[in-house]
């Protein structure tokens, strides 16, 4: 962790009882890799996430980058609760489009 | 309306003579001498040239003599519209007599059986769980004495389906005898979730043979509902993709009433999207018989009421390219953007104009009523003048 | 009449559950997310309703339910021919793909009159010969061509200025006709040229032999020469007579035009599109502007920005939309692609729009020195300097160049449902894999989606278009026949 005393940021914290994965919060990460770098630590409070604003950007309204990391960080959430409730069709559906037998048996 | 069918009929059989049941008809007086014994004469005013096996007498004493070894059904004026080429049927036994095939009349419709497995609310041929399998033969007899040059005949139930190989058989048939003939089957398609029997059909390689199906619904409970029959929106889709699969033509036939108006546009899109391959898309108006009368409170909706459905439903499949038609409806409720998809119809011995009708201007593009709508009919009929054409 | 049951006996199971279909969402704007599936259905859906309907608490009742059923987003006990319907439109969208190159560009010459800026091709001046390509580099071109199992080869000559080598565009069609009588394939022509040489001998053959002509029409006449400089400042002129010249002999619809967007066209798309319906074309490509060639060079890249250009873009889509309200049958191209992958079940095959990526699954192209290139774009990276998209030569076998690292490693690469961020993007049906444009950019396959310019303007305009559709039923409508023509 750098906690450098200059250190310009703002701090999204995700609560365990919500049950963040941690990989959602890395994507929402890499969606905003454009205007902020993410720091993401894991402790017992939960997820912390450090947004800082990339050097060669102008910084803009940093809260309201938070504000909007953690929506994206919620639906990142639920797109991976998603596409693991819906794998089992995904295979289904893309076996019978690749396979040889006629469609509608 | 034409009078189809009479009972009590008085015939003159010879059963020695073995006289066709199903015969063609002629008012020819030259007719060639070799095609008169399997023919029967239309005798007007007593005149009668020797040698057919039939006569039918129409508007004849009696009395009247017949020659052997002919035979003779005795016929009301009502029957005074019989024509060359019309196809008819004696049973001599129980004295009916039934014209099986109007020359003269544009479309010519066959019922193969009243068998059904579904009983759609607005049936208009109800179904009897009957053994009629003698109808099939009948037909089988009947297509070779059909003009070649007939554009198109239909078969309907029922459930052609439910006839099987004798289906196969029946197209098959119509393919060696009729073969500049198109053939319309209407059928809920459900049978061809066997792809080895929608096979049969294309191993025919009819030249000209299109399969009519419904679908009421893009919601499967909802067209289920309407056919009276759980999951049957699932085989008639599988139906439908097998028949496709064996490059067979299909029709979405879909009948517009209460139950189906309010999702027509959503129907169109579903179709565009999952079943874009099909060969036309028709849109039907209630008929007023079989089942409907016992159902009208589930069904009636005034056409007029649902025209901006119809056009949203009728336009998205225009513009995705898939070819639509209107039948049965009647221009003056009919939003002029669907004109251009408005087909005249109905049977000509079906159909009728009502006395709201009188005065207008596109009667003759217009296909009118079934004269079964006396019953009930949209309250905004009104004659469609000159002017407010242009 | 108790023999009817009632619509409750054909809705299966008492509980309101339904099972989730594979799908993806998006952000539309602030209160709403768009919806799709891998076969492109798209639905729109507030964000609350949304998310109640992804946690199962969407109930039966809801206006959206039926949508979301019809559209295979779910799935209940009613009914399970969704899944036989999503396979076959799974097979749908793939089929293009598997019928594999069907566009063939045959850079003739590197020689063209013209000296335009933008000039994505380093062109070479008018009397360097060693620019043309060799018959013989032709014919082994011709040989590769047929070997792709494609029903429809359409053969696209480019430049410079093809015209300027007509002596071997004739050789090229005569020598795929006569293959053509044993393969049987669909096969088209065209010409991409700026028809400042055409003369009537020209015509003549491209008549006979059904040649479709495609030209460049930057604007009106002032922008046009200025984007288009030519010894005597007359390319426009030489453009319209050209125009009228192929359409009295060859037919009307016989020929197109693309345009070109410069820094000078930003905020003349109204002129542009006007210069268009004067002239009786039916249809506008509104190009971006790419990061190949004299463009780099020349630092028109430099100062674009996407921002300028979306605005430029969306101007134009008004104004067509508003054209056809007023009679005017006149369409966008690039939209018409993207409402193709959205309205219907099938793929356009444009190029620059296809995941896996169109290069050489889509275009190849042969260009005048005998090297083999994945597609246009890969070919003006090489004049850069950059050949990492050079396949080959066409002395090499067929199956080299198709199965090389050159090509299968940014296939695999670019491949969007797996790219980061586009593998959950509710987009990425609409949407494609440009490895050429990241590399040339980015410097990989890949690149990064946030910085990419590819990503920002195409998701601009899908959510432009989808906004427009939504809220009006004309749009709807128009857009609806775009899709489908």
């Amino acid at each position: 962790m750098s906690d450098h005393a200059t250190d310009v940021g703002v701090d999204v914290a995700f609560s365990p009882e919500a049950s963040f994965e941690i990989e959602a919060i890395k994507r929402a990460a890499y969606r905003f890799s454009d205007r902020v770098s993410v720091e993401i630590t894991e402790g017992p409070t939960g997820l912390r996430c450090r947004l800082r604003p990339l050097q060669c950007k102008a910084p803009g309204n940093l809260n309201d980058i938070a504000q909007e990391f953690r929506n994206e960080a919620l639906d990142q959430d639920l797109r991976l609760k998603i596409s693991r409730e819906t794998e089992g069709y995904r295979n289904l559906i893309l076996s019978l489009a690749f396979s040889k037998t006629p469609l509608g048996q | 309306m034409l009078n189809l069918r009479k009972s009590g009929v008085q015939v003159v059989y010879r059963t020695d003579a073995a006289s066709p049941r199903i015969f063609r008809l002629t008012d020819d007086p030259q007719r060639p001498k070799p095609l008169r014994k399997s023919e029967g004469f239309i005798s007007r005013n007593g005149v009668m040239p020797e040698g057919f096996a039939w006569y039918a007498m129409l508007n004849a004493s009696p009395d009247t003599p017949i020659p052997e070894p002919s035979s003779a059904v005795f016929l009301p004026d009502t029957f005074n519209y019989l024509a060359s080429g019309d196809i008819v049927r004696v049973d001599a036994e129980r004295n009916n007599f039934d014209v099986l095939f109007q020359k003269l009349a544009q479309h010519h419709t066959f019922l193969l059986t009243e068998r059904c497995n579904h009983f759609c609310l607005m049936c208009s041929q109800p179904p009897r769980n009957v053994q009629d399998g003698w109808i099939v033969d009948d037909i089988l007899a009947l297509i070779p004495l059909i003009e070649r040059t007939t554009p198109e005949i239909l078969f309907t139930g029922g459930e052609p389906t439910l006839l099987g190989a004798r289906l196969v058989e029946l197209v098959r048939h119509t393919k060696s005898y009729l073969p500049d003939t198109g053939l319309h089957i209407l059928s809920n398609g459900r049978a061809f979730i066997d792809n080895a029997f929608a096979q049969t059909f294309a191993e025919v390689a009819h030249h000209d043979l299109m399969f009519g199906i419904p679908i009421y619904s893009d919601q499967p409970e909802r067209h289920d509902y309407i056919v009276q029959a759980d999951g049957a929106f699932d085989e008639t889709v599988r139906g439908i993709l097998n028949l496709k699969r064996n490059n067979l033509r299909v029709e979405i036939r879909i009948v517009i009433h209460k139950q189906s108006y309010e999702r027509l546009a959503q129907l169109s899109q579903f179709i565009a999207r999952n079943l874009t391959f099909v060969d036309q898309v028709v849109f039907m108006g209630l008929e007023m018989t079989g089942f409907t009368k016992a159902n009208l409170d589930k069904l009636w909706i005034d056409p007029i009421d649902y025209q901006s459905q119809l056009v949203d439903a009728v336009n998205l499949l225009a513009d995705s390219r898939i070819h639509t038609s209107v039948y049965n409806h009647q221009l003056c409720i009919t939003d002029p953007a669907i004109w251009p998809y408005a087909r005249k119809s109905i049977s000509d011995w079906k159909n009728e104009y009502m006395s709201e009708c009188i005065g207008c201007a596109v009667r003759d593009n217009c296909g009118g009523f079934f004269s079964s709508a006396r019953f009930k009919y949209s309250s905004h009929i009104k004659p469609i003048l000159e002017k407010a054409l242009v | 009449m108790s023999k009817f049951q009632p619509l409750a006996s054909y809705r299966a199971g008492q509980t309101d559950d339904y099972k989730l279909l594979p799908l993806r969402f998006s952000e539309l704007d602030a209160d709403r997310y768009l919806l799709s599936n891998f076969v492109g259905e798209i639905h729109v859906l507030d964000k609350a309703v949304a998310r109640e309907f992804f946690r199962h608490r969407l109930p039966s009742t809801s206006a959206h339910y039926a949508e979301l059923k019809s559209k295979h987003f779910l799935l209940d006990e009613d009914s399970n021919v969704a899944i036989d319907l999503l396979a076959l439109k799974t097979r749908t969208r793939l089929e293009r793909v598997s019928q594999f190159t069907g566009l063939h560009l045959f850079v003739v010459t590197l020689r063209c009159e013209h000296s335009c800026p933008y000039c994505q091709v380093s062109r070479q001046n008018d009397d360097k010969t060693n620019f043309d390509m060799s018959v013989e580099n032709s014919e082994r071109s011709l040989d590769l061509v047929f070997k792709s199992p494609s029903p429809h080869i359409k053969i696209e000559f480019q430049g410079g200025e093809p015209l300027l080598n007509f002596r071997l565009i004739r050789h090229i069609v005569e020598g795929a006709e006569a293959r053509n009588k044993i393969e049987k394939r669909n096969l088209d022509f065209v010409i991409a040229t700026n028809l400042a040489v055409i003369s009537n001998e020209i015509l003549d053959y491209c008549r006979d032999h059904s040649i479709h002509i495609s030209t460049s029409l930057d604007g009106p006449r002032d922008l046009h020469n200025k984007n288009r400089p030519r010894p005597g400042g007359d390319s426009y002129e030489r453009a319209t007579s050209g125009i009228d010249k192929v359409r009295a002999a060859l037919g009307r619809d016989q020929i197109s035009a693309v345009m070109t967007t410069t820094n000078s066209s930003l905020d003349r798309v109204k002129d542009i599109i006007d210069e268009y319906v004067s002239l009786s074309f039916d249809s506008i490509f509104l190009r971006p502007l790419s990061p190949y060639g004299f463009a780099v060079k020349t630092k028109w890249y430099d100062s674009y920005d996407n921002e300028k250009w979306l605005k430029f873009y969306f101007e134009g889509i008004d104004y067509i939309i508003d054209l056809n309200r007023k009679g005017v049958q006149f369409k966008e191209t690039y939209a018409s692609t993207v409402l193709t992958k959205m309205l219907t079940p099938f793929q356009p095959g444009y190029v620059d729009l296809m995941s896996p990526a169109g290069i050489g699954i889509g275009a190849l192209l042969y260009n005048y020195d005998g090297a083999v290139y994945a597609s246009d774009e890969s070919r003006m990276l090489a004049e850069m300097g950059d050949n990492r998209f050079r396949l080959g030569t066409v002395s090499d076998e067929y199956e080299t160049l198709i199965s090389s690292d050159a090509l299968l490693d940014p296939l695999e690469a670019s491949f969007a449902a797996s790219a980061p961020m586009c593998s959950t993007c509710a987009f990425e049906p609409y949407c494609g894999a440009d490895p050429v444009y990241h590399h040339a950019t980015q410097g990989d396959y890949v690149g990064r989606k946030p910085l990419s310019g590819f990503c920002n303007r195409n998701m601009s305009i899908f959510k432009g278009l989808i906004t427009r559709m939504e809220s009006d039923a004309y749009t709807r409508r128009l857009f609806t026949r775009w899709a489908n023509r």
